[in-house]
């Protein structure tokens, strides 16, 4: 009886996607709604209005603060909700079952791979350093060189000794630093508030904005890599 | 057909498998490997078609942080899907 709603209900929702997919515009076509509003206007006055070399980045941080804001909002939520259920569910394995001691230990890692780990993840940190200051000339900014920072964390994570504690496992100084993206955001939204009249608006003096642009993916980009070796140890020690 | 319109339906065809075999591999971390895979062969394309900013996100968070973050769930629940 549960299959078939299950079944009926998928079939009803893929009809409906179907139908919105037919639907949508031919892709490329000069004629969608895409090509002949905003898009033209972003192309063509991107660099100069929106502040950065990058499109991405200018749409990202200067024409749609807000909808990122709200990204960077969605994020840190995701980490509260699963910090929430990890909590309540502390102690306890699958079904119910606590785990033991033996059975939470980790394998051995072969000393190859966790040097190479260790050797790699300096270069690792600076091309996400890098990503991340160079993100509105270049491919690239906060979120994805917070991805590839919260991923060589994690690698870390993953071959350092478990009986030693962090370094950076403060619990106090790690909850504000997971904020970072948020907190950065709101700041720079006030600034720009202060200096244009407007939330989340920049500046034209160019290098105002540069430094608020950089400001943000540094801080989304921290935020983000925090958050993300913050799912991991959630998930790990939870 | 040129070279680039066969490199592209090479790679979706590749993408294609790879979500089959998500989708029916019973080993979990074989399909976490495979969810990689998908997931490089999609930052390729996003390479080709000219959004770099998404290639380099997929890479790092959807080939990278995506999978570790299962293969810890998976060390937690274990490996098998039951039948």
């Amino acid at each position: 009886m549960r299959s078939w709603l299950a079944i009926v209900l998928m079939v009803v929702l893929g009809v409906l996607m179907i139908i919105a997919v037919i639907q949508l515009p031919q892709p490329g076509s000069p004629d969608a709604p895409a090509q002949t509003h905003v898009s033209a206007y972003y192309v063509e006055g991107g660099k100069e209005l929106g502040g950065a070399e990058n499109l991405v980045t200018a749409v990202l941080l200067n024409f749609r603060a807000l909808d990122t804001f709200g990204e960077v909002v969605v994020i840190f939520s995701a980490l509260v909700a699963v910090l929430a259920v990890a909590a309540a569910v502390a102690g306890t394995g699958p079904a119910g079952i606590t785990r033991t001691a033996a059975e939470t230990e980790s394998v051995e890692v072969s000393p190859l791979v966790a040097f190479m780990v260790r050797l790699l993840a300096p270069f690792i940190a600076t091309f996400a350093v890098f990503v991340m200051l160079k993100g509105h000339v270049l491919p690239g900014g906060g979120f994805q060189g917070g991805a590839v920072l919260g991923a060589m964390l994690i690698l870390l994570a993953l071959f350092a000794h478990r009986p030693k504690p962090s370094r950076f496992g403060h619990p106090a100084g790690l909850f504000w630093l997971r904020a970072t993206g948020v907190l950065a955001f709101v700041l720079v939204g006030l600034l720009g508030l202060a200096m244009t009249g407007w939330m989340f608006a920049m500046p034209h003096d160019p290098l105002a904005r540069e430094a608020m642009m950089i400001a943000l993916e540094l801080g989304i980009g921290i935020g983000g890599a925090a958050v993300l070796i913050g799912l991991f140890r959630a998930l790990a020690d939870g | 057909m040129g070279i680039a319109e066969f490199i592209d339906l090479l790679l979706l065809g590749l993408l294609i498998v790879c979500a089959l075999g998500v989708a029916m591999l019973r080993d979990l971390v074989a399909a976490v490997i495979m969810f990689s895979i998908y997931s490089f062969i999609l930052c390729l394309l996003w390479a080709i078609r000219g959004a770099p900013d998404v290639a380099m996100t997929e890479a790092a968070v959807g080939a990278g942080i995506t999978a570790v973050l299962f293969l810890t769930t998976i060390a937690v629940v274990g490996r098998r899907e039951k039948k």
